[in-house]
């Protein structure tokens, strides 16, 4: 078992949340990217989350940008400097203000106040003007950019970092999966467009632009036939990839339970919302872990595993397409919103499998219980029947034997601790800040592979004194899963869950462990 | 002497094509063929569970002579797929030694779409009941219209759900009764020939369950490079058993039809309506005209 980061760190590490708010098009997002950049340069972790509306223009968007002298994977709820580029900005977020916290507004461009950032943050205007260079049309930019940073005379207090970051890169969720998929020799991604999906179909379809990509990505009339049309081409001995989140995944499951009869190799990138229905579009939730788990109809295998950072995000998506390929069964990767468009600084994955193609020229198959042994054609034949469904069932026990050789989850903090706190995917990184800025006196398992689930789980859980379960959704779909597989019944009282749509903040979770370890 | 020349270069032309296409092929090396006795059988040894009498055998024994015929002329079993729904036409999966799968109920067509894509050498047949590519496929017919993948589509209408045991599918005349609908179907019954038209699709053609007819109609929709909707017009036996579709119908081509018009076509359309129960059915190519093909745009 591998001790990751999060170990109780020497000194205390300081923190600082920038909040830059306004109206969709005002350009939040492109004043986040240029001052994380600027932040990077000067040594600095970064990691930035988006808080954005289901509109095109108007409403109120926001972005948190939090920075550290050292890693950090999340946002706190208080705010060091708020960047209003409306006055809803202010009205919203001014509650949220620490007390000697700075406070940027005025009818200005966008770019104004990244000069005004930049200058608070003692970071060169070089920096800016050359990253705004990259952009169309920049003069006007740097006009305003230079016009910023002369007219703000206030600084924030920070340390001066010696070590320059090297060898991370600053990504988020979306650009992990399409890496991880393109490194594991995709040929065809199907998606329809849906958020919090849609950004790995933009990614992937802008990287086909690049040279020596063979991967195409393919939009069809709906997820039904993206699912279809992957089986289809994954029969013919390609790699295949669909996209969704829980709306278009409902739509997928007859494909997904084809694929377990057929046994058609395919992976499923489901990037969760809040639902049930449309729900909350363009907000974070982890309610489809049962989703995942049980859907399609009938008894078949697969694999669902749920990175809790970008770095894993490209790891799980590789050993997807291992298991997949391997074992001609579907498999799953369980993103949220939050993971999938928050922006985290971490190394790039190079543990990437070798993926072989289990189909190499395409044969007989179908979605009728069949005899492989006579040119799989239908069958209604007693024995035959029982006979797949011992091999199929025999393929989960080897891919259950299997999997215990990978990651299957991650313990990180006080080894010794006799508390526990139990969480799976994107809540990893406010989970970690929590137990690190709180120096709160536990371990942390965090669960990568959900089916097959790790055996060794269970003996660690026995000897707690405390568990604690931290999960962005309302009835604690984890600890009905570990219940299931461990028989252990977690305590409702510390089940901490959240389930408005947003992620957790570092310093409000880390006040709810404490409540609960009291 | 010149005859015996042209001949020379006849055979030098046949070695170097080692897998030709049947245009390259002149009636003289079919015979060639048969005189080496190429003995294809693409029949799997499966017993039919089709009723007696079915229509569906002379569907098979269309498509079977067609893609019997290719593979003697130098084709491949691999150089084919074949993609079935589900209901009484999917049974023609199991009797077809071909690569392919029987997928779901109204996704044939997201099936061959994704096989043709990945493979576009694939010679790929879809095959779907009027349930299967009317009701629960619709949406991927309409689009794949749009799309034009070069996929040989062949709907198999008997207008009836005949596997569920009788009921109503979108192109059941008014009236119809079953055990589902005792009062009778009150809705008019959908001109899929008309959809095709309207949504883009660029060989449009309606035969009877004829083996004759459907071997002649492949020979033309595997010519043609693009999307080739085929809808047979197959009387059900048990539950459908219209005897006088057979004498209703006549062939638009011996009538001087211009399949490139589609005014003339949509007309040739409106013709029969699969509700009355007199009037003359049309068969034959509505309509042909060749565009762009999906898996090529995909790749430029």
């Amino acid at each position: 078992m591998k001790i990751t980061r999060g170990d109780s760190p020497k000194r205390e590490k300081m923190r600082w949340d920038i909040v830059f708010g306004g109206k969709a098009g005002q350009g939040p997002n492109i004043l986040t990217e240029v001052v994380s950049e600027g932040l990077i340069k000067k040594g600095f972790y970064v990691f930035y989350s988006r808080d954005y509306q289901s509109l095109i223009r108007g409403g109120h968007n926001f972005n948190i940008l939090s920075f550290s002298d050292g890693p950090l994977y999340s946002n706190s709820s208080k705010i060091d400097i708020l960047v209003c580029l409306d006055v809803n900005t202010l009205e919203i977020h001014k509650k949220d203000m620490k007390k000697k916290g700075i406070i940027l507004k005025g009818e200005e461009e966008n770019m104004f106040f990244a000069g005004a950032v930049y200058k608070i943050l003692g970071i060169d205007l070089k920096i800016l003007e050359d990253e705004l260079r990259k952009i169309k049309n920049y003069e006007e930019n740097i006009k305003h950019a230079r016009k910023g940073y002369e007219k703000e005379k206030r600084k924030l207090k920070l340390p001066e970092i010696k070590e320059s970051i090297q060898n991370l890169s600053f990504m988020n969720g979306s650009q992990a999966i399409s890496f991880g998929a393109v490194a594991s020799g995709l040929d065809y991604y199907y998606a329809y467009p849906m958020t919090p999906a849609t950004p790995v179909l933009t990614e992937l379809s802008q990287m086909q632009l690049e040279k020596n990509m063979k991967h195409k990505t393919v939009e069809l009339e709906n997820e039904i036939a993206v699912m279809i049309a992957g089986l289809g081409s994954s029969i013919t001995g390609k790699k295949v990839m669909v996209g969704t989140s829980g709306g278009g995944f409902d739509l997928m499951t007859e494909g997904l339970s084809m694929a377990g009869q057929a046994e058609i190799p395919i992976v499923i990138y489901l990037s969760s919302r809040p639902g049930p229905g449309t729900g909350l579009a363009t907000y974070t939730s982890q309610g489809e872990l049962n989703l995942a788990l049980y859907s399609g109809h009938g008894e078949f295998s697969r694999v669902v595993l749920a990175p809790g950072d970008p770095k894993e995000s490209t790891e799980l998506i590789n050993q997807a397409f291992y298991f997949s390929q391997k074992y001609k069964v579907p498999s799953l990767v369980l993103t949220d919103k939050h993971l999938a468009e928050a922006k985290y600084l971490l190394e790039k994955s190079q543990k990437i499998l070798p993926v072989e193609n289990s189909i190499i020229r395409m044969e007989r198959y179908n979605s009728y219980e069949h005899d492989e042994n006579e040119k799989s054609v239908a069958t209604e034949e007693k024995k035959v029947i029982k006979k797949n469904f011992e091999r199929r069932m025999k393929k989960q026990e080897e891919i259950n034997k299997e999997a215990e050789n990978f990651e299957m989850f991650k313990i990180y903090g006080k080894q010794n601790s006799k508390n526990i706190i139990i969480g799976w995917g994107s809540t990893k990184g406010a989970i970690l800040d929590a137990i690190s800025e709180g120096k709160i006196d536990t371990k942390f398992i965090q669960i990568l592979y959900m089916d097959p689930f790790s055996r060794k789980i269970k003996p660690i859980l026995e000897e707690a004194k405390n568990i604690i379960i931290v999960e962005n959704n309302s009835t604690s779909q984890l600890a009905s899963l570990i219940t299931q597989k461990t028989g252990i019944i977690l305590n409702d009282k510390n089940k901490i869950l959240r389930y408005d749509g947003r992620p957790f903040f570092s310093d409000e979770l880390a006040k709810e462990i404490k409540e609960r370890l009291r | 002497m010149k005859h015996k020349k042209a001949k020379k270069q006849k055979k030098v032309k046949k070695q170097k094509i080692s897998r030709p296409h049947f245009k390259n092929i002149k009636k003289r090396d079919i015979n060639a063929n048969a005189r080496q006795k190429i003995k294809v059988n693409i029949r799997t040894q499966t017993p039919s569970t089709w009723c007696p009498g079915c229509f569906n055998f002379q569907i098979l024994a269309g498509v079977q002579k067609y893609i019997e015929s290719q593979i003697i002329l130098g084709k491949k079993r691999e150089d084919f797929a074949i993609v079935t729904g589900i209901g009484c036409h999917a049974k023609i999966f199991d009797y077809l030694d071909l690569p392919g799968i029987n997928s779901l109920h109204g996704r044939v067509l997201p099936t061959c779409l994704g096989i043709k894509i990945a493979k576009p050498e694939l010679n790929v047949f879809g095959f779907s009941g009027d349930g299967d590519a009317y009701a629960e496929g619709m949406e991927h017919l309409v689009h794949n219209a749009r799309y034009n993948s070069n996929i040989k589509y062949i709907v198999h209408n008997n207008q009836v759900f005949a596997l569920t045991v009788a009921e109503p599918t979108p192109v059941t005349e008014k009236g119809y009764r079953d055990k589902t609908t005792p009062r009778g179907v009150k809705l008019a019954p959908l001109n899929p020939i008309k959809i095709m038209l309207a949504a883009g699709a660029s060989f449009v053609a309606r035969v009877f369950a004829d083996s004759e007819q459907v071997n002649k109609v492949l020979e033309e929709a595997s010519k043609h490079k693009g999307f080739a909707f085929i809808e047979i017009i197959q009387p059900c036996i048990i539950f459908h058993d219209d005897k006088g579709y057979k004498e209703r119908t006549y062939n638009i081509q011996e009538t001087g039809h211009d399949k490139t018009n589609m005014i003339a076509a949509m007309q040739k359309a409106e013709e029969f309506d699969y509700n009355s129960k007199v009037g003359k059915i049309p068969l034959g190519i509505f309509y042909q005209k060749e565009r762009d093909v999906f898996e090529e745009v995909l790749r430029k």
